[in-house]
């Protein structure tokens, strides 16, 4: 049975998916009740959760989505309004529905008063609006007597028994249909037993295998109506004779009497009798007269489709692959491409023209491969964020405040591994900007402000970058204020002079909170160095900016993805590092005589002011520098750091590799990287680089 | 030789499964994730039972047999609905799209067996 657990995987994914589309779905509903689309989703999702849930074994969803989807059915046909009331629960179930696939149908006691208790609320919901109970139908019964205990045991009463005569037209196995098929249907509605007739079926001689000689009596216990019957019967009442009559108002598959006579028939393939069924003790009274014969439907003209092919276009737009493969493939191209580095290196050693228009055949077909590889892996940042629909929605209503919540650049694509990690701190951010950022409607309006506060989250391009903005238009920071509290905590000397963007840098330091009181949301003061350390992670950083009054922008900034990077290839004494390409800004050639004899590590270059450290005393590497150095500037947003090294050897795709955890603690390196002739090459952390440089304030003065 | 079965439900699960189960029986799969990829992969192929879901986005389990039902080598195939509901509008309409009958969901891989053993016998 293990394949069947396979499946039945299979369907918690694709469920867990459903169910976030079901909220998506909902938030836009809360917004725009009419938008069409959106209801047809909510019902096809609970549509699809009702059946295919019901079919590996997850019968409490199968059961529970049943009448969500008739809900959402009468919505569909607008017989019902999507109200408040409606949304809260269908929220509330989209809860329920994740918890009921976690734990399947075994719920402990507490689960199951709770589910219980809130399939009762959906029902009082429907019920409201039918005002009778529902008509579940589902039905699984094979036999008869001893497998009524389905659904409807409680029900008995309510059944009345049916006796259906069916004499199918004897083509009727041309046009695909097979009568054993109906009767199985009618099977499912109830308690059922058939009398199959075979006294039609001619001798061997004349036997014509394609026609149907056989006529059956079905009698059916069941609480569904007659024209539920008759509809079992709708493909074939055209060119069969079906003759359907209540017999009696009660069950008679409870009466002993009555089966023994149906077993019979089964046995004798004699013809039901309606009279001798009247004599049998305890069921004469309850027989009411078989109806007459019901007149023949008027045949109904299927219209003749018209021959001709329709060509199909091209549809699957996507599969789906076990994210351990596409692990796989990344290490796979990213070995290929140090591979191919080392082909090149060769190749420029070997003047072979013929090496070399290979070497470069390849280098082109492994940079497609890579980036291919690469576009993969990337899934759009969309689907974390309907998380934070519902996470905004449930929040403003807690805290009393009214908030436009708008998502932009949902499409935006970014490494899965950065994705994944993304989540707790935007959720952070975001719960800063609620709780603190937008205030309350009155100080809104006292304010001059629209009642209603607004969070955008804007996720885009920038370069070889993705940025994810939060912004509200908030309360904002002061910074005065937080320049106070960061001297107060004693994280910053009364004395330093600090600009706005290394004010606002402070709030990002471990212990650091503005908020004046500490809430259940946020303010605890772990926040925002949490939100840093985390982004940081996954090599990004987080930058905040702010007006007083006005509001707060959050901007994540992080790389498309993390195992590969442009880099620039340099030496210092016989060692090779890494400096990633994007932080490269200009590179100068300096006699190394300027730089021994430059005051305080400032170099004047191009006119400008810049503060350098050598890397050949940070690292200290023995020997002597060359005559001549090389300064590379790198560059972070709008600070910038010299670095000295004695050559740049020139651009090189290098796949970054964790050094790890024993490597954890030093500060300038991100990770390693195997170079093409198999040496191993570090990659400087240009980011943390600039900012331990760069905080440094007494630089920043004298640099400006 | 064995029938063929082409089965049509955009649910990977429920195909999965009902691929596997017919396969056990020894009949020959082909699967479709929609109406559209449906009618690409029934090109010039022989197939003697279709099994399609009735609820899909873009082209439903009706619309597809209606497609089906255009084709030259397809006009007599059984189409069976897979489906959780029994209106009669719905059931109307799959007859008059040249439907051949239906499964209600959910269903046990032994009910899956004999209605296709009994739609193809």
């Amino acid at each position: 049975m293990d394949i069947m657990e396979d499946f039945k995987q299979k369907f918690i994914e694709e469920a867990d998916e459903l169910i976030s589309n079901l909220e998506a779905s909902l938030l836009i509903l809360e917004k725009k009740p009419h938008e069409k689309e959106h209801i047809e989703k909510v019902f096809r999702i609970m549509h699809t959760l009702k059946g295919n849930g019901g079919m590996f074994g997850f019968n409490k969803i199968s059961e529970f989505t049943h009448n969500l989807e008739s809900i959402y059915d009468f919505v569909r046909s607008g017989e019902m309004e999507i109200n408040k009331e409606l949304l809260d629960i269908t929220l509330l179930s989209v809860d329920h529905l994740k918890m009921l696939l976690k734990n399947g149908d075994n719920l402990g006691s507490d689960l199951q008063k709770t589910h219980s208790n809130f399939t009762s609320k959906i029902e009082n919901i429907i019920n409201r609006k039918l005002m009778g109970g529902n008509d579940y139908s589902i039905e699984k019964q094979i036999g008869y007597g001893d497998n009524s205990a389905g659904l409807f045991s409680g029900n008995a009463a309510n059944r009345k028994t049916f006796y259906i005569k069916f004499q199918p037209n004897e083509y009727i196995f041309n046009n695909g249909t097979n009568p054993l098929f109906l009767i199985d249907e009618i099977n499912t509605l109830g308690t059922s037993a058939a009398v199959a007739h075979l006294e039609n079926i001619p001798a061997a001689e004349t036997f014509d295998c394609t026609k149907c000689y056989t006529w059956w009596e079905i009698f059916v216990a069941t609480h569904e109506k007659i024209s539920t019957l008759d509809d079992v019967f709708i493909f074939v009442e055209d060119d069969s004779k079906i003759k359907i009559s209540e017999i009696a108002p009660s069950d008679l598959f409870l009466n002993h009497d009555f089966k023994k006579y149906i077993e019979n028939l089964q046995k004798s393939g004699n013809q039901f009798n309606i009279e001798f069924l009247k004599k049998l003790p305890g069921i004469g009274d309850k027989i009411k007269p078989v109806a007459e014969e019901t007149p023949e439907q008027p045949e109904m003209t299927a219209q003749l489709p018209v021959v001709g092919k329709v060509k199909a276009e091209a549809v699957i737009s996507s599969i789906r692959v076990s994210s351990g493969k596409v692990d796989l493939l990344m290490n796979l191209v990213s070995e290929m491409v140090t591979l191919q580095a080392r082909l090149n290196l060769y190749t420029e050693s070997h003047h072979d023209p013929e090496l070399l228009s290979i070497a470069e055949s390849v280098q082109k077909l492994s940079r497609q491969l890579r980036d291919n590889a690469f576009s993969i892996s990337l899934i759009p940042i969309g689907s974390i964020l309907t998380r934070f629909q519902r996470l905004v929605r449930d929040l403003s209503g807690d805290l009393g405040k009214k908030i436009n919540f708008i998502i932009k650049g949902e499409e935006t694509e970014l490494d899965k591994t950065i994705i994944e990690n993304l989540s707790d701190p935007l959720m952070h951010i975001l719960r800063n900007s609620l709780d603190h950022g937008i205030e309350t409607p009155e100080v809104r309006l006292k304010n001059g402000k629209t009642e209603e506060g607004n969070i955008y989250l804007k996720a885009f391009y920038s370069g070889s970058n993705v940025h994810i903005e939060v912004k509200d238009d908030g309360a904002g920071f002061d910074p005065e204020k937080i320049l106070q509290k960061a001297r107060l905590k004693g994280l910053v000397s009364e004395q330093a002079i600090l600009d706005k963007s290394q004010i606002f840098d402070l709030v990002f330091t471990p212990g650091f909170s503005t908020a004046d009181a500490v809430s259940d949301i946020s303010g605890r003061g772990v926040g925002m160095d949490v939100v840093n350390r985390k982004i940081s992670e996954i090599r990004g950083e987080v930058v905040l900016d702010s007006e007083k009054g006005k509001g707060t922008t959050v901007t994540i900034i992080l790389p498309l993805t993390l195992s590969i990077i442009d880099g620039m290839q340099v030496n210092i004494g016989r060692a090779a590092y890494i400096i990633p390409l994007y932080a490269v800004h200009k590179i100068y050639s300096v006699s190394h005589l300027v730089i021994q004899n430059a005051f305080d590590n400032i170099i004047a270059l191009e006119g400008e002011q810049l503060p350098f450290f050598s890397l050949r005393e940070q690292f200290g590497v023995d020997g002597d520098p060359p005559e001549r150095e090389e300064i590379v500037v790198v560059k972070y947003e709008n600070r910038k750091v010299g670095l000295v090294i004695d050559k740049v050897l020139g651009e090189y795709q290098t796949v970054l590799k964790p050094l790890g955890k024993h490597y954890k603690s030093q500060e300038f390196i991100s990770g390693g990287t195997i170079l093409g002739d198999g040496t191993v090459a570090l990659v400087l952390d240009t980011n943390k680089i600039i900012s331990k440089f760069s905080n440094n304030t007494q630089i920043m003065e004298e640099s400006r | 030789m064995s029938k063929t079965v082409l089965v049509v439900d955009d649910s990977p699960s429920i195909r999965e499964a009902v691929g596997y189960t017919l396969q056990t029986e020894g009949y020959q799969v082909i699967k479709a994730e929609s109406g559209k990829d449906a009618l690409e992969n029934i090109d010039g192929k022989q197939v003697d039972l279709v099994i399609t879901d009735l609820h899909m986005p873009a082209m439903n389990g009706i619309e597809l047999t209606k497609e089906i039902r255009k084709l030259n080598d397809f006009s007599r195939v059984p189409i069976l609905l897979l489906t959780t509901e029994s209106q009669v509008s719905k059931k109307l309409e799959a007859k008059l799209a040249g439907a051949t009958g239906w499964i209600i969901k959910p269903f046990v891989a032994e009910k899956l067996i004999s209605v296709v053993k009994r739609v193809l016998r």
